[in-house]
């Protein structure tokens, strides 16, 4: 094999993997603009290193690609702009936001939901947590 | 002369038909080298005592650290991937004037890239301790930086291009290689210095630096450092590496970029992608096979090696042993879509991670840096023996700190996932499994130290001294 086969390989590869990117990416219709401040409160906060959204970030706290299925809106705002004690801590609060900043974010869990993650994550086998 | 002479003179600091100092054994390449291996050395010693403070503020309550959890995990994730970053890019410049035996195009842009990485890294770090961040996962920094980062990457691609270009009849595959991973890691940059407000886009972008900078890129600049150490430690003839290289590579590639896919099952990608990630997955084992089959026609040889060579080929070795187990192995059934389903978003993929990133690509990123800086010098009796201990201690702490991560993942799994527990209360369960994991990473922490101070040590040795030439081999 030659350098000039490499780098053909090479190129006609990464253009195949661009384009079938940006196909796959494309959404239906551009981000609401609630949802697109509250993306960027969610990157100003650092959500990720403890919480995951579709499954990818830190591990400490539970996923937020859903949500809103778990916890009504007054509930997501309540936690995030008077935050708890986060256990096993007995000082360390959760890391609380503005009222503003809160409705953003319900805005961006709002909008995550509708984005479809081909059934992740998966429904338990044995619902109730009994073994 | 013309003005586009003029000002390509006044970047590269060359003069039309200037020629480059040529001295084997001094290249002004290999001497800028040395600094890539002293910062990534550096840097991942201290990588040791930050993952370690954020694994203790898992497992103790109230943990009092200066740094918030969230930007302490931060500041270890970016240190985790851009260490062996600079570690690389020290060896393609030493291992492409090596191979090429001539010295790169340009001094000057070498010299600006090492500082505007370097600046760029330690921005990164340095914001992040001050709590600015962009909250995307192992791109942490401010886009600022990675836009440092890719503008340092397209000096070191067009120096690298201009010499490799120089001279065709000398180009070699490990040279070959090795630029073409630089450039890769270029254009997977690029797109990761803009915001997305699509979160689909984002996520998808996000992984062209989390997955294909180390699965493609930099497994092509460390390839050619491999290919390298092979012929001249007699372990490989110059004819297998030729034949074998080029092939690996593009094997590489392909298998890489489209086994990104397994990165993209559930986050709003097409169902395709479940066939697409899963197959290039299974491909990416091919190139992982000839490397092993390589090392095993090496070591059969049994080549005389001093004990420079010995450190640095056990540091390779360790890296091929995560690369087969860790990496490949283990990223091939976590890539099975139903096996991945359930145990995404638990301690599994982080047993992966740590094995693949740190097992894989540091270890080799490691030995490359010991046996370039140590050049013409024997360790004396103490210094091997303390580097027997770093490569013990730090394989010790990561099988530790995976295998603790694996088996947490595995109970998280089966209780979260499976059974529908409350997700906190399988946190508190899996806590036994995180202290293991703090006491792992105790230990790997007391060999990133030990070898820290090796590689510094080596680094004071053989530093070049005015006109004095470095040791030659």
């Amino acid at each position: 094999m030659k350098l000039r086969t490499v780098i053909i390989i090479s190129a006609l590869s990464l253009a195949a993997f661009f384009l079938v990117n940006f196909a796959s990416f494309r959404l239906p219709g551009p981000v609401p603009s609630g949802a697109a401040a509250g993306k960027k409160v969610w990157q100003a906060y650092n959500c990720v290193e403890c919480h995951t959204l579709f499954g990818n970030g830190g591990y400490v706290g539970d996923d937020m690609t859903h949500v809103v299925r778990k916890m009504s809106p007054e509930e997501i705002m309540d936690y995030l702009v008077n935050p708890p004690v986060m256990r096993p801590n007995r000082r360390k609060h959760h890391p609380g936001v503005t009222e503003a900043e809160a409705r953003d974010l319900v805005s961006y869990f709002q909008y995550l939901n509708t984005i479809p993650t081909l059934g992740w994550p998966p429904e338990p086998m044995r619902p109730g947590g009994n073994p | 002369m013309k003005l586009s002479q003029s000002v390509l003179g006044l970047l590269t600091g060359r003069r039309p038909g200037g020629a480059q100092p040529l001295d084997k054994g001094r290249m002004m390449g290999q001497v800028i080298a040395r600094r890539y291996f002293l910062a990534a050395g550096m840097l991942f010693a201290l990588q040791g005592i930050v993952a370690l403070l954020g694994a203790a503020d898992l497992v103790i309550p109230d943990f009092p650290s200066p740094v918030p959890f969230e930007f302490g995990r931060s500041v270890h994730l970016g240190l985790a991937t851009l260490w062996p970053f600079i570690g690389s890019l020290g060896l393609v410049y030493y291992f492409v004037v090596e191979e090429l035996d001539h010295d790169i195009f340009s001094v000057r842009l070498a010299n600006w890239q090492f500082w505007l990485v370097l600046f760029s890294g330690l921005g990164i770090y340095g914001s992040l301790a001050l709590r600015i961040g962009n909250g995307r996962e192992y791109l942490e920094g401010m886009p600022v930086f990675y836009a440092g980062i890719a503008f340092s990457l397209a000096l070191g691609a067009f120096n690298l291009y201009k010499t490799v270009a120089s001279d065709r009849s000398r180009v070699t595959p490990a040279a070959s290689v090795m630029a073409i991973g630089v450039f890769l890691l270029l254009v997977m940059v690029v797109p990761n210095i803009f915001h997305f407000n699509n979160p689909v886009a984002d996520e998808g972008v996000k992984f062209w630096v989390v997955h294909l900078w180390e699965e493609m890129a930099l497994e092509l600049t460390t390839a050619g450092f491999v290919a390298s150490f092979f012929k001249t430690t007699g372990m490989a003839r110059p004819k297998d590496v030729e034949k074998w290289l080029y092939l690996e590579v593009s094997l590489t590639v392909v298998s890489a970029l489209f086994g990104t896919g397994h990165h993209y099952f559930w986050i709003g990608y097409p169902a395709y992608w479940l066939v697409i990630g899963f197959a290039f997955s299974a491909l990416q084992l091919v190139p992982a096979v000839f490397l092993v089959h390589m090392t095993y026609k090496g070591l059969k040889r049994r080549v005389s090696t001093g004990k420079r060579e010995k450190l640095a080929l056990w540091l390779i070795l360790s890296s091929l042993l995560y690369h087969v187990l860790g990496a490949y192995s283990m990223g091939f059934i976590i890539s099975v879509p139903w096996v991945n389903l359930y145990m995404h978003g638990t301690f599994l993929t982080s047993s992966h991670a740590h094995l693949a990133v740190f097992g894989a690509l540091g270890f080799l990123v490691l030995g490359g840096s010991y046996y370039c800086l140590s050049r013409g010098i024997e360790p004396d009796r103490k210094s091997f023996r303390m580097g027997v201990l770093a490569v013990l201690a730090l394989n010790l702490g990561l099988l530790v700190m995976a295998g603790s991560l694996l088996a947490g993942g595995l109970v998280q799994t089966y209780l979260w996932r499976v059974l529908g527990m409350d997700f906190m209360r399988v946190m508190a369960l899996v806590q036994p499994y995180l202290a293991l994991r703090l006491l792992g990473g105790g230990l790997f922490t007391l060999g990133d130290m030990l070898l820290g101070w090796q590689i510094f040590k080596v680094w004071k040795e053989t530093r070049p001294r005015s006109a004095a030439p470095l040791p030659a081999d």
